[in-house]
């Protein structure tokens, strides 16, 4: 090869390298133009400001990187203590594909006060379908301290911040009698536990996809079905009967569990506990079987059956966990009359394995501040309300 | 009287026909006066070619430039030689190997988008599957390239709750205000 054709070639190699590195590089575009925030006008939390951070939108090639890093202050425009708040995330590249919410459960905000709320959303979508925001964050709703509700409920957040907010009153309570019966010391000991136990348990990397079969139809070869078995709780209106779902190695299809109201009260929704057992015998909890969405109205002393259509397959650090056997238990209940139930700090102390259940988020942040702050802050927390 | 070519005669005079050819060339040359002198006179100037006189040169001389040439050859050799060791070694080839690592380097940086570590794998029919994930740092929905994800930006500690209806949420304390952060995923029909 000569020298000038040594030189035209790497002429051309620079001109296209840099072609490349100048089409790749991130177009900085306007987050806030990105974004919609809205707040009904009878909504009792008014927004005050909100941060963008190191939010950007980002043009790459053919796709749009949205990278939002909000802080929403909100403050409580009610005359009722605020327990929880969630906002509905939509963006209208997954309409109606799917959505999100970002809650904040367990607080206590009086009429009057501020409060924030982090969002970090991360949205890849392709450049072309630019019109109009590409995030839009809604109130889905808000729980006050007398387990009142406002907010369109789209996500069915009532029930979900009223479950939250109930096992934060339990665990609280909890907490609260152990340093009664027991001083600084008897709650640093079951802070203590609560903070070993959260350390101890295995957590599972999930996926999950519609099962693309009918619930009950005929599974494929490789896969087998295996049957529940069920705890008991002893306080449990719920019991369950029977259940099973198809299991092919590490994935989990179809679970259907049927249930018996024992309770003298309708139940309106069931959530059934699920955990799994892998070859080497080690328990993860692996998720929940819920009643569907439809209304579900189930009388004192009859049956139903609880079954979802979708496929979740489990790993840890990347590896396939295989399913080798599965217990259920009831985890939560809601009457027709609005009205929850959850199982007790005894109930959840009855069997080792319901070691591998979370804690509730009340508990997880009270834990936080005692590794943070010490037992003496820990002690003020649970004496404020 | 049928005489044999020409080129037969030469061939029988140069002793250079074949076994049968001679033995009926020479029967007809003993019987032919015109066939026998052409069979002679190709002889004679074959004797001739074989014996050819040295040209009047100086051949000293000439031995004496070769060399030279071939000296003048080899040189010539080395300076190329030389040349291309310089050539490998061409900046103009480090800037083109430059901007070469460039292009791959901004290709690999710049081959995912996505925040979470792994990636769909499978065929393109499964890309076009609505998938939701979770991580320790965040809980996704993939479609294709397209992908929404609530990620644990400010806290650790995560707790994971997944519905087999079809979400999964993640739990982190965030860390600026000790609260307690939910970010769902919901995968809808």
């Amino acid at each position: 090869m000569s020298i000038c054709n040594i030189r035209r070639t790497a002429v051309v190699v620079f001109l296209f390298a840099l072609a490349a590195a100048l089409s790749a590089q991130e177009t900085t575009l306007d987050p806030s133009s990105s974004l919609k925030i809205d707040l009904p006008p009878d909504a009792p939390l008014n927004l005050i400001s909100t941060t963008m951070g190191d939010s950007r939108a980002t043009s790459r090639g053919g796709t749009v990187v949205l990278d939002l890093h909000m802080g929403l202050t909100l403050r409580n425009s009610g005359s009722r203590h605020i327990r929880g708040v969630t906002l509905l995330i939509t963006a209208q590249e997954f309409a109606p594909g799917g959505k999100g919410s970002v809650a904040r459960p367990s607080i206590d905000v009086p009429p009057g006060e501020n409060f924030t709320l982090p969002i970090d959303i991360r949205l890849v979508r392709p450049v072309r379908e630019t019109a109009g925001p590409l995030v839009r964050v809604q109130l889905d709703g808000v729980l006050f301290d007398d387990l009142s509700f406002y907010g369109p409920n789209k996500l069915n957040s009532q029930r979900a911040l009223t479950f939250w907010e109930v096992e934060a009153q339990r665990d609280r309570a909890y907490f609260r009698q152990s340093l009664r019966a027991r001083g600084e010391k008897g709650l640093q000991q079951e802070i203590l536990a609560s903070l070993a136990k959260q350390a101890d348990r295995p957590q599972l990397d999930v996926s999950l996809t519609r099962n693309g079969r009918i619930v009950g139809s005929t599974v494929p070869a490789t896969d087998h079905v295996a049957q529940f078995a069920f705890l008991n709780l002893p306080g449990a209106p719920v019991q369950p009967l029977e259940g099973w779902a198809a299991i092919s190695g590490n994935e989990a299809r179809s679970p259907q569990i049927e249930i018996v109201n024992n309770s003298g009260k309708p139940v309106r929704y069931v959530e059934i506990g699920w955990l799994v057992k892998d070859k080497q015998g080690r328990e993860y909890l692996a998720g929940s079987v819920p009643a569907p969405e439809s209304t579900m109205v189930l009388p004192p002393g009859h049956r139903t059956r609880l079954q979802q259509d979708t496929a979740l397959k489990f790993s840890r650090a990347g590896r396939p966990i295989e399913i080798d056997g599965m217990t259920a238990y009831v985890s939560q209940v809601e009457f027709a009359d609005g009205r929850v139930w959850v199982p007790s700090r005894r109930d959840l102390d009855s069997s080792p394995l319901l070691r591998v259940t979370a804690p509730s988020p009340e508990e997880q942040r009270l834990a936080d501040i005692y590794s943070k702050k010490g037992i003496a802050a820990l002690v003020s927390e649970l004496n404020r309300y | 009287m049928d005489h044999p070519l020409e080129n037969d005669l030469a061939l029988l005079a140069g002793g250079e026909a074949g076994r049968i050819r001679r033995f009926l060339l020479d029967r007809h040359v003993r019987t032919c006066a015109v066939c026998r002198e052409t069979v002679a006179e190709y002889r004679e100037l074959r004797s001739e070619l074989s014996e050819p006189g040295l040209p009047d040169l100086n051949w000293n001389f000439l031995a004496a430039e070769m060399r030279a040439n071939i000296r003048l050859g080899l040189e010539a050799g080395a300076c190329v030689r030389s040349t291309q060791v310089f050539r490998r070694w061409n900046p103009r080839l480090g800037i083109a190997f430059a901007g070469l690592t460039l292009l791959v380097g901004s290709g690999f940086f710049l081959r995912d988008v996505r925040p979470l570590r792994y990636l769909p794998t499978a065929a393109a029919s499964e890309a076009a599957t609505t998938v939701l994930r979770s991580t320790g740092s965040a809980v996704e929905i993939r479609t294709g390239a397209r992908s929404l994800a609530l990620l644990n930006h400010h806290g650790n500690a995560v707790n994971q709750t997944v519905s087999a209806q079809g979400d999964i949420g993640t739990r982190y304390i965030d860390s600026e205000t000790g609260s307690v952060i939910i970010n769902n995923v919901y995968l809808q029909y």
